[in-house]
Protein backbone atom coordinates (compact mmCIF):
# COMPACT_ATOMS: atom_id res chain seq x y z
CA UNK A 1 0.00 0.00 0.00
CA UNK A 2 1.22 3.61 -1.23
CA UNK A 3 1.64 5.61 2.01
CA UNK A 4 0.21 9.51 1.86
CA UNK A 5 2.56 12.33 2.30
CA UNK A 6 2.36 15.76 3.10
CA UNK A 7 3.55 18.81 1.75
CA UNK A 8 5.80 19.23 4.66
CA UNK A 9 6.63 15.77 3.87
CA UNK A 10 7.83 17.28 0.42
CA UNK A 11 9.50 19.21 1.54
CA UNK A 12 11.65 18.08 4.22
CA UNK A 13 12.40 15.34 1.43
CA UNK A 14 13.62 18.24 -0.95
CA UNK A 15 16.48 19.69 1.26
CA UNK A 16 17.58 15.87 2.63
CA UNK A 17 15.81 15.79 5.73
CA UNK A 18 14.13 12.56 5.31
CA UNK A 19 14.91 8.79 6.59
CA UNK A 20 16.51 6.95 3.53
CA UNK A 21 13.50 4.46 4.47
CA UNK A 22 10.86 7.97 4.22
CA UNK A 23 13.02 9.01 0.74
CA UNK A 24 12.23 5.27 -1.24
CA UNK A 25 8.64 5.80 0.59
CA UNK A 26 8.14 9.43 -0.83
CA UNK A 27 9.98 8.34 -4.12
CA UNK A 28 7.26 5.63 -5.20
CA UNK A 29 4.28 7.64 -3.88
CA UNK A 30 5.51 10.28 -6.53
CA UNK A 31 5.24 8.03 -9.17
CA UNK A 32 1.84 6.83 -8.17
CA UNK A 33 0.19 10.13 -7.00
CA UNK A 34 -0.11 12.30 -9.35
CA UNK A 35 -0.92 15.53 -7.29
CA UNK A 36 1.92 14.67 -5.03
CA UNK A 37 3.94 14.35 -8.11
CA UNK A 38 2.70 17.98 -9.12
CA UNK A 39 3.17 19.91 -5.56
CA UNK A 40 6.58 18.10 -5.69
CA UNK A 41 8.10 19.80 -9.00
CA UNK A 42 6.38 23.03 -8.10
CA UNK A 43 8.11 23.16 -4.47
CA UNK A 44 11.52 21.77 -6.08
CA UNK A 45 11.38 24.14 -9.10
CA UNK A 46 11.14 27.02 -6.52
CA UNK A 47 13.95 25.71 -4.47
CA UNK A 48 15.83 25.78 -7.64
CA UNK A 49 15.44 28.66 -8.58
CA UNK A 50 16.25 30.06 -4.93
CA UNK A 51 19.77 28.77 -5.96
CA UNK A 52 20.55 31.50 -8.68
CA UNK A 53 19.96 34.26 -5.80
CA UNK A 54 23.74 34.78 -5.18
CA UNK A 55 25.84 37.39 -4.52
CA UNK A 56 28.88 38.13 -4.01
CA UNK A 57 30.65 40.80 -1.97
CA UNK A 58 33.29 43.45 -3.50
CA UNK A 59 36.74 42.10 -3.95
CA UNK A 60 37.81 45.37 -1.54
CA UNK A 61 35.67 43.89 1.77
CA UNK A 62 37.27 40.30 1.25
CA UNK A 63 40.95 41.96 1.05
CA UNK A 64 40.08 43.97 4.58
CA UNK A 65 38.80 40.70 5.85
CA UNK A 66 42.14 38.64 4.81
CA UNK A 67 44.08 41.66 5.76
CA UNK A 68 42.22 41.91 9.54
CA UNK A 69 43.01 38.43 9.76
CA UNK A 70 47.21 38.58 8.78
CA UNK A 71 47.14 41.68 11.39
CA UNK A 72 45.83 40.29 14.24
CA UNK A 73 48.14 39.89 16.41
CA UNK A 74 48.82 43.65 16.09
CA UNK A 75 44.97 44.40 16.84
CA UNK A 76 45.25 41.57 20.20
CA UNK A 77 48.40 43.65 21.11
CA UNK A 78 46.77 46.80 21.53
CA UNK B 1 25.58 20.53 -0.40
CA UNK B 2 28.16 20.67 -2.27
CA UNK B 3 31.51 18.28 -0.84
CA UNK B 4 35.03 20.15 -0.41
CA UNK B 5 38.21 17.64 -0.37
CA UNK B 6 39.19 19.74 2.75
CA UNK B 7 36.46 20.19 4.78
CA UNK B 8 35.79 23.21 6.55
CA UNK B 9 37.01 21.62 10.15
CA UNK B 10 39.94 21.12 8.33
CA UNK B 11 40.48 24.58 7.26
CA UNK B 12 39.97 25.55 10.71
CA UNK B 13 42.84 23.39 11.95
CA UNK B 14 45.11 24.77 9.58
CA UNK B 15 44.16 27.99 10.46
CA UNK B 16 44.17 27.77 14.39
CA UNK B 17 47.96 26.63 13.17
CA UNK B 18 49.02 29.99 11.36
CA UNK B 19 47.68 29.15 7.81
CA UNK B 20 46.20 31.91 6.63
CA UNK B 21 45.78 30.69 2.91
CA UNK B 22 43.55 28.07 5.02
CA UNK B 23 41.15 31.42 5.82
CA UNK B 24 40.92 32.51 2.60
CA UNK B 25 39.73 29.28 1.83
CA UNK B 26 37.17 29.65 3.87
CA UNK B 27 36.26 33.34 3.62
CA UNK B 28 36.02 32.32 -0.23
CA UNK B 29 34.14 29.41 0.02
CA UNK B 30 31.54 31.05 1.86
CA UNK B 31 31.16 34.72 1.31
CA UNK B 32 28.75 34.54 -1.46
CA UNK B 33 26.21 32.67 0.90
CA UNK B 34 26.74 34.84 4.21
CA UNK B 35 26.71 38.04 1.82
CA UNK B 36 22.94 37.04 0.45
CA UNK B 37 21.90 36.38 3.81
CA UNK B 38 23.06 40.01 5.33
CA UNK B 39 21.82 41.99 2.00
CA UNK B 40 18.20 40.10 1.90
CA UNK B 41 18.01 41.49 5.57
CA UNK B 42 19.17 44.80 5.10
CA UNK B 43 18.68 45.41 1.73
CA UNK B 44 21.11 47.46 1.23
CA UNK B 45 24.49 46.65 -0.31
CA UNK B 46 27.26 48.72 1.26
CA UNK B 47 25.46 48.31 4.63
CA UNK B 48 25.69 44.09 4.04
CA UNK B 49 29.27 44.65 2.85
CA UNK B 50 30.44 46.43 6.42
CA UNK B 51 28.43 43.58 8.31
CA UNK B 52 30.50 41.03 5.94
CA UNK B 53 33.46 42.60 7.99
CA UNK B 54 31.97 42.86 10.96
CA UNK B 55 31.28 38.99 11.00
CA UNK B 56 34.39 37.90 10.14
CA UNK B 57 36.04 40.47 12.45
CA UNK B 58 34.19 38.32 15.35
CA UNK B 59 35.06 34.88 13.23
CA UNK B 60 38.77 35.84 13.55
CA UNK B 61 38.96 36.78 17.20
CA UNK B 62 37.04 34.02 17.99
CA UNK B 63 39.19 31.38 16.41
CA UNK B 64 42.47 32.80 16.93
CA UNK B 65 41.75 33.60 20.92
CA UNK B 66 41.20 29.57 20.92
CA UNK B 67 37.07 30.46 21.84
CA UNK B 68 35.94 28.49 18.48
CA UNK B 69 33.91 25.56 19.53
CA UNK B 70 34.43 22.73 17.33
CA UNK B 71 31.12 21.09 18.02
CA UNK B 72 28.87 23.35 15.47
CA UNK B 73 28.97 23.23 11.94
CA UNK B 74 31.28 25.86 10.67
CA UNK B 75 28.71 27.39 7.85
CA UNK B 76 25.73 28.12 10.27
CA UNK B 77 27.57 29.06 13.13
CA UNK B 78 28.94 32.37 10.61
CA UNK B 79 25.57 32.94 9.51
CA UNK B 80 23.92 33.02 13.04
CA UNK B 81 26.47 35.76 13.68
CA UNK B 82 25.93 37.61 10.67
CA UNK B 83 21.75 37.81 10.85
CA UNK B 84 22.65 38.38 14.33
CA UNK B 85 24.68 41.94 13.17
CA UNK B 86 22.01 42.44 10.72
CA UNK B 87 19.04 42.48 13.41
CA UNK B 88 21.09 44.60 16.13
CA UNK B 89 22.00 46.91 13.16
CA UNK B 90 18.10 47.86 12.95
CA UNK B 91 17.38 47.49 16.83
CA UNK B 92 20.02 49.98 16.97
CA UNK B 93 19.06 51.99 14.54
CA UNK B 94 15.44 51.56 15.76
CA UNK B 95 14.68 51.17 12.06
CA UNK B 96 12.19 48.27 10.70
CA UNK B 97 13.89 46.62 8.20
CA UNK B 98 10.89 46.74 5.46
CA UNK B 99 11.43 50.55 4.86
CA UNK B 100 14.87 50.87 4.53
CA UNK B 101 16.33 52.33 0.97
CA UNK B 102 17.16 50.22 -1.53
CA UNK B 103 20.89 51.44 -3.24
CA UNK B 104 20.70 48.62 -6.51
CA UNK B 105 23.02 51.23 -8.61
CA UNK B 106 25.64 48.54 -8.31
CA UNK B 107 24.07 45.61 -7.15
CA UNK B 108 24.15 43.93 -10.83
CA UNK B 109 28.01 44.10 -10.79
CA UNK B 110 28.35 41.78 -8.13
CA UNK B 111 26.15 38.72 -9.06
CA UNK B 112 28.19 36.02 -10.11
CA UNK B 113 27.59 34.64 -13.82
CA UNK B 114 28.99 32.17 -15.71
CA UNK B 115 30.53 32.70 -19.29
CA UNK B 116 27.24 33.85 -21.46
CA UNK B 117 26.02 35.97 -24.16
CA UNK B 118 25.28 39.45 -22.62
CA UNK B 119 21.76 39.28 -23.87
CA UNK B 120 21.41 35.73 -21.86
CA UNK B 121 23.66 37.34 -19.11
CA UNK B 122 21.01 40.42 -18.93
CA UNK B 123 18.24 37.90 -18.71
CA UNK B 124 19.76 36.50 -15.63
CA UNK B 125 20.46 39.55 -13.48
CA UNK B 126 16.71 40.90 -14.47
CA UNK B 127 15.28 37.36 -13.09
CA UNK B 128 17.89 37.40 -9.90
CA UNK B 129 16.70 40.93 -9.43
CA UNK B 130 13.55 40.50 -9.53
CA UNK B 131 13.72 37.09 -6.99
CA UNK B 132 15.70 39.06 -4.62
CA UNK B 133 12.59 41.45 -4.11
CA UNK B 134 10.53 38.93 -3.84
CA UNK B 135 11.93 37.19 -0.99
CA UNK B 136 12.61 40.59 0.63
CA UNK B 137 8.28 40.97 0.32
CA UNK B 138 8.04 37.50 2.05
CA UNK B 139 6.43 37.88 5.67
CA UNK B 140 9.29 38.22 8.17
CA UNK B 141 8.53 34.65 9.92
CA UNK B 142 8.40 32.63 6.21
CA UNK B 143 11.62 35.09 5.40
CA UNK B 144 13.51 34.23 8.19
CA UNK B 145 13.10 30.04 8.25
CA UNK B 146 13.96 30.68 4.21
CA UNK B 147 17.09 32.37 5.05
CA UNK B 148 17.51 30.07 7.96
CA UNK B 149 17.09 26.99 6.21
CA UNK B 150 18.22 27.94 2.27
CA UNK B 151 21.52 30.10 3.55
CA UNK B 152 22.31 29.28 6.44
CA UNK B 153 21.79 25.41 6.34
CA UNK B 154 20.06 25.05 9.37
CA UNK B 155 18.22 21.82 9.92
CA UNK B 156 14.32 22.43 10.16
CA UNK B 157 15.26 21.38 13.65
CA UNK B 158 17.75 23.79 14.69
CA UNK B 159 15.32 26.95 13.32
CA UNK B 160 12.54 25.23 15.49
CA UNK B 161 14.80 26.27 18.65
CA UNK B 162 16.03 28.97 17.47
CA UNK B 163 12.93 30.63 16.38
CA UNK B 164 11.01 28.81 19.46
CA UNK B 165 8.80 27.27 17.43
CA UNK B 166 7.17 23.49 17.14
CA UNK B 167 9.56 21.60 14.04
CA UNK B 168 5.61 21.99 12.05
CA UNK B 169 5.38 25.56 12.28
CA UNK B 170 8.52 25.93 11.31
CA UNK B 171 7.90 23.27 8.29
CA UNK B 172 5.06 25.12 7.59
CA UNK B 173 6.33 28.41 7.43
CA UNK B 174 9.09 26.99 5.08
CA UNK B 175 5.78 25.59 2.82
CA UNK B 176 3.94 28.81 2.81
CA UNK B 177 7.24 30.51 1.85
CA UNK B 178 7.95 28.51 -1.15
CA UNK B 179 4.32 28.51 -2.00
CA UNK B 180 4.51 32.26 -2.06
CA UNK B 181 7.32 32.79 -4.14
CA UNK B 182 5.76 30.67 -6.52
CA UNK B 183 2.37 32.25 -6.94
CA UNK B 184 4.65 35.63 -6.85
CA UNK B 185 7.07 34.09 -9.57
CA UNK B 186 4.05 32.27 -11.46
CA UNK B 187 2.45 36.25 -11.35
CA UNK B 188 5.77 37.84 -12.60
CA UNK B 189 6.02 35.59 -15.16
CA UNK B 190 9.33 34.09 -14.20
CA UNK B 191 9.76 30.71 -15.12
CA UNK B 192 12.36 28.15 -13.53
CA UNK B 193 15.24 27.19 -16.47
CA UNK B 194 17.52 24.67 -16.40
CA UNK B 195 19.90 26.84 -18.71
CA UNK B 196 19.57 30.22 -16.41
CA UNK B 197 20.72 28.17 -13.45
CA UNK B 198 22.93 25.59 -14.08
CA UNK B 199 24.04 23.10 -11.62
Amino acid sequence: MIKTFTQDDLVRYIYQETTPEESIEIETALIFDEQLSETYNKLSATVESLKAVNLRPSDTTVDKILSYSRSYDLHALR
Amino acid sequence: MRKYAVSDSQLISQYKNGSEEAFAELVNRHKNKIYTTVYLIVKDQFLAEDLLQETYVKVVNTIKSGRYNEEGKFLPWVTRIAHNLAIDHFRKAKRYPMIVMEDGSNIFNTLEFSEDSIESRQIQQDTHALLRDLIKELPDSQREVLMMRHYMQMSFQEIAEATDVSINTALGRMRYALINLRKKMNKLNIAYDQNLYPR
